[in-house]
Order: C-alpha cells, then structure tokens, then sequence
C-alpha cells in the first residue's frame, strides 16, 4: 500500500437522518500512521460518522475512501478493525468462540487463527478467561473482548468509538498504551473518544464536531499549545508591584485569587498567572520577582488540558445533544 | 458462508431453544402414542374401510394440527429478532464491518434456520406417521407421502422469510407480534374454511366465509400449506372430519402462491436489509 494514500479521505461526507440528524458535509484526510482524535459532545454527530465510515450506514451524500478503497466496498472493508460504540458478543459462545467466528468472517483458518485469538486475547487481558462464557463477563471485559475482535485482522486501519469506556482506571491506562504500541507499530487509529487525557495522549492531530458540522481541526500538539500559561507561588507579594511586573517583562500576568487581600496576609503566599510563549520569558518574570526581594516557593508550566479546550470551544454554542 | 450457517446453527442449540423444544416433542409424542393407540384400537374393533381411512385421518390430523403450530412457532420464535433484535444488543455492528457482504449474512443466517427447523420437521414428520402407522396402519402411496413431507417442510422457509422481513422492519418484540398475528390470521382462515364446510349456510353466506377464509390464507399461507398437507397424506378421507380437516383444501394456484409468497418475501427481507443502517 503506498503511504501517500490516506488511510481517510472524505469530501463533502453526509449522512442525514429523517429528524435531521447526523452529520453534514465531512471533508476529512487521516495519513496513515496517524493517530486521529475525534471529538464532540453527545450527539454531535461522531458515531455517525464512524459509522458511514465502516460501511454501517449509508452515506447520503459525498464521498469517502479508506486506504484508497471506497466506504462500504469489501477491500476496504478487509483492512479495517472496528469497535463499535454499542457493542455486545452473544452470551452463548465463549470468548475464544466469538473470536473463532470473527476469524471465519475474516478468512483467518487453522493453526493461524488459533494462535491469533491467543495472541489477541492475551494483549487486551483476557488470558485464560477466554474460554468462559461471555455472559460471565464483565461489561469491561466484553469491551475488552471487542477490542481483541478488532485486532484480529491486524488491520491496518483501526476505528475505536468510545474503546475504554466501561473500564476501570487500570484497564483504561492498560487500553491507552495498547494504542500507543499500535501507533507505534504503524496502525493508523481513528478515535472516538469521550476521555480526553486518551485523545491527548495517543493521538496526533483531532477534529471537534458540534451538531453535525466539524466546527475545528488540527494537531493536538497546535492545540494545547495556543495557552501555554505558567504559575508562580510567590511569597511578600504586594499588589502594586503587579502593573510593574507587567510593565518590566510585557507579559500578562494576573493573580490567580484577585480577592486575595496581599497587605492583610503579607506573609501568606499568593499564586501568580502569566501566558509565556516560552521558557525565557518564565524565567525573566522568576528573575524579577527574586529581585524585587520575594521569595519563589515554586513555578511551574500549566499546559491547557484538552478539556479545557473542548468544554471553552463548546459552551455557549447551541447543542443538540443530550442538553436540547 | 458456513462461518454464519454454524454460527446460527450453534445459536439455536446453545441457547436451548432446540432442546426444549425436542423435550416438549418426546412429550407430545408419548401423549400422541396414547391418542392414537385408543382411536386404532376402536379401529381394529370393525367398521368399513372409510371409518378405517377416516380414524387414520383422525390421528394424523390431531398430530399435525400440533405438527404445524410447533415448526410455526419454532421457525417464529428462533428468527423474529434475528436482525432487528442484534442490532439493538450490538452484536450486529462489528459484523457487517467484516469483508463479507451483506447478502451473504442474511442468506447464511435464512438457511442456519430453515435447515435446522427443516430438520427438526423432518423428524416430526416420521414420528408422527410411524406412530399412525402403528396404530391405525399408513397408506403405503409413498408418492404421497412425499408429497406430504415436502409441503409440511415448506411452511418453514414461508414463516422464516416473512420473520426475516419483519425484522428489518419492527423491533424484536414488535416483530414477534407481528408474526404470531400473522400465523394467527393464516390459521383463522383456514378455520374459516373448515367452518364453512361444516356448517350447513346459505349458498351466498358460504361464498362470503369462502372469500374471507382464502384471503386470510393468502395473508400467511403456511396454514394452508398444512391443510392441503393432510389432505395429501389422508387422500381426502380427512375432509370428513369437521374442525380438523374439513372445508375444501388449499388449491394447486395456492401452492404456487405460498412458493411466490416465500420467494418475494425473502428478497423483500434481502434488499430491506441492504439498504438498512444500523
């Protein structure tokens, strides 16, 4: 597969539902390799998404490809892993029993299938319960079951929606460096997630979808980089040198507590705020301040986490999820 | 294919459908030895070669008037949530992602059912005239015999084509009431019909019963595959017995109606589902 092929491409991708909903007008490329985060509240459209991606639903206009193979057609289809949102195995097979009839749907016989199924189960945690019964699984562990289910034809192409999220702490850490070894490995990974501290870690570049439209775009990294503030625990600090220290470094500095009364607390620490764009501005303003004769208890980078972003990027816009 | 044919198959007998079912069969059968061991015994006591035929026919009768109603509902029963219902739990979803097409998953999964119900037809089918013929002794026209099995096992891909379609349509347990009413309303038509021919009406009130009765047949012919079934088997002889084979039986048109019925119904069921999102 040539690698200037994207793993995803869409242009102008809709699907609409008779109550309007869906998602309208997606033009999208994933590289593959990458590692995509897609973002958006509930029901802005994700799952839906996904879903004309992978072939469940139908497209009601636009176009899209995977690995250069159109959306819904049997090659693409060969290259793809998917977790489905909702996802449920039947509570009669065992484990390995669901994976031996996803590797019959896969073409995947014999000796590799076993091994495969083995080497699956083992990578997600399941081990040795392999052999139970799925409906003595725990919601977790039948997410985990789905994600082995989606690796098993080593796709080269992986769509997760929502992969870890009936996992406790330890399965969710467990799942997330599962996908940095796929990203390592060169899987190209297309996630849906609700977890944040996932889609920063893992991924490289996202997209935020609100109502059906993608409202922003661009790596991850550009993202958290926009507000890149530092703090400063700052003992003797006396307000009326604050317009000074904004003056001396051309920095925008705040208190983080403004009601903080600094005259009747002289010796009580306050937290200063300053957006930096780079460490030699932190340490000027470290500089100032020791020469104005306070005293620096601690100053530390504060990167905006993506929930930050996110819930700032959404508020205030109308949703139609699950708020109206 | 055979990935989904098993799967299916492995389905039905996992969750026990099959072996309740089997259960509840060797059940019947034992109360069905005993119906027929106390007709033929009457039978062997005299009588002319009608009664004798017409005994025969009443055994045969009362085991398929339960023959039918149980591949009915096993055949119901087994495919009535087979999409919509897999599609609610989630369990269809990472499926159809797989490089298979979708006509390939619904023609596996029509054939997992209708060979194992048909099997299990099959089964019930000898039984119940291994028993007669024990009983009250069996025509030896194997013709007809054939003829009998072939429409008895043809009611199984009627109700599982139709069940198929419902469930692109209705939820599971929407579905489910709608193929019992269904059934239901094949069933009343066809005692409409015995009705008819029971009761002594008016000439036009007759006509009347007949046109409900055969339009209510037309709606889900798998009943009225079953009553030309043991018109077959009981070459005629059951047409004496009112409320169990009586009125006249289903026409040569209406089996090749019920065969058009389960063809359009399965490619019905075929391009709902292509074209179906989930």
């Amino acid at each position: 597969m040539n690698s200037v092929i994207p793993a995803i491409h869409t242009q102008a991708l809709s699907k609409i539902y008779d109550n309007g909903r869906g998602c309208r007008n997606i033009t999208l490329t994933v590289g593959q390799g990458e590692a995509f985060g897609f973002l958006g509240p509930n029901g802005a459209g994700k799952s839906t998404f996904v879903k004309t991606l992978v072939g469940l639903v139908h497209a009601s206009g636009g176009s899209g490809s995977l690995l250069g193979h159109p959306i819904d057609s049997l090659e693409a289809r060969k290259h793809i892993g998917y977790l489905p949102e909702l996802y449920r195995y039947p509570e009669w097979l065992s484990g390995e029993e669901v994976m031996k009839f996803h590797a019959g749907l896969l073409g995947i016989k014999g000796g590799e299938a076993k091994r495969r199924i083995r080497e699956r189960l083992d990578e997600v945690g399941i081990g040795k319960r392999g052999s139970d019964r799925v409906k003595q699984y725990s919601k977790g562990m039948q997410q985990r079951l789905g994600l082995a289910c989606a690796l098993l034809g080593d796709p080269k192409l992986l769509f997760l929606d929502e992969p870890s999220s009936a996992m406790d702490p330890v399965g969710r850490r467990e799942v997330r460096e599962l996908l940095l070894e796929l990203k390592k490995r060169g899987t190209t990974l297309f996630l849906n997630s609700h977890l944040m501290e996932d889609v920063e870690t893992v991924c490289d570049r996202m997209s935020l979808m609100l109502n059906g439209d993608m409202i922003r775009s661009g790596s991850v990294e550009d993202v958290l980089k926009t507000k890149v503030r530092w703090r400063f625990k700052v003992g003797g600090f006396s307000p009326l040198i604050l317009d000074w220290l904004r003056e001396e470094s051309g920095l925008s500095i705040a208190l983080v507590d403004p009601a903080h009364d600094a005259e009747a607390a002289w010796d009580m620490p306050v937290w200063l705020e300053a957006d930096v764009s780079d460490e030699n501005q932190a340490g000027l303003l470290n500089m100032l301040l020791i020469e104005q004769g306070m005293t620096l208890y601690e100053s530390s980078m504060q990167k905006e986490k993506l929930e930050d972003w996110f819930v700032e990027t959404v508020s205030g816009r109308d949703q139609r999820g699950e708020r109206g | 294919m055979n990935t989904i044919i098993a799967s299916t198959w492995q389905e039905m007998l996992r969750r026990k459908m099959l072996l309740i079912t089997l259960i509840l069969t060797a059940l019947f059968l034992a109360v069905f030895w005993f119906i027929a061991d106390t007709v033929g015994a009457d039978s062997t006591a005299g009588g002319d070669l009608l009664m004798q035929y017409a005994r025969r026919s009443a055994i045969l009768s009362l085991g398929f008037f339960f023959g039918g109603f149980v591949v009915a509902f096993l055949a119901i029963f087994s495919s009535f949530s087979v999409i919509s219902g897999e599609a609610e739990q989630g369990v269809l979803q990472s499926v159809l992602t797989r490089p298979i097409p979708r006509w390939k998953w619904y023609v596996g999964r029509w054939i997992g059912y209708v060979s194992l119900i048909g099997a299990y037809a099959l089964i019930l089918f000898v039984a119940i005239l291994l028993i007669t013929n024990v009983h009250a002794g069996m025509t030896r026209d194997y013709g007809d015999i054939a003829v009998s099995l072939l429409l008895f096992l043809a009611a199984v891909p009627v109700l599982v084509s139709a069940s198929m379609v419902g469930s692109t349509l209705f939820s599971g347990i929407g579905n489910g009431v709608f193929m019992t009413m269904l059934y239901g309303a094949g069933w009343l038509g066809g005692m409409v019909e015995k009705v008819r021919g029971a009761l002594p009406v008016e000439p036009d009130v007759e006509a009347t019963l007949s046109r409900i009765g055969a339009l209510l047949s037309l709606i889900m012919p798998a009943d009225g595959l079953n009553r030309r079934m043991q018109y077959v088997l009981t070459q005629g002889a059951g047409e004496t017995i009112p409320f169990l084979t009586g009125g006249n039986p289903p026409s040569n048109a209406f089996v090749w109606y019920a065969g058009v019925f389960a063809i359009f119904a399965f490619g019905l069921g075929l391009w709902l589902f292509k074209r179906k999102d989930f």
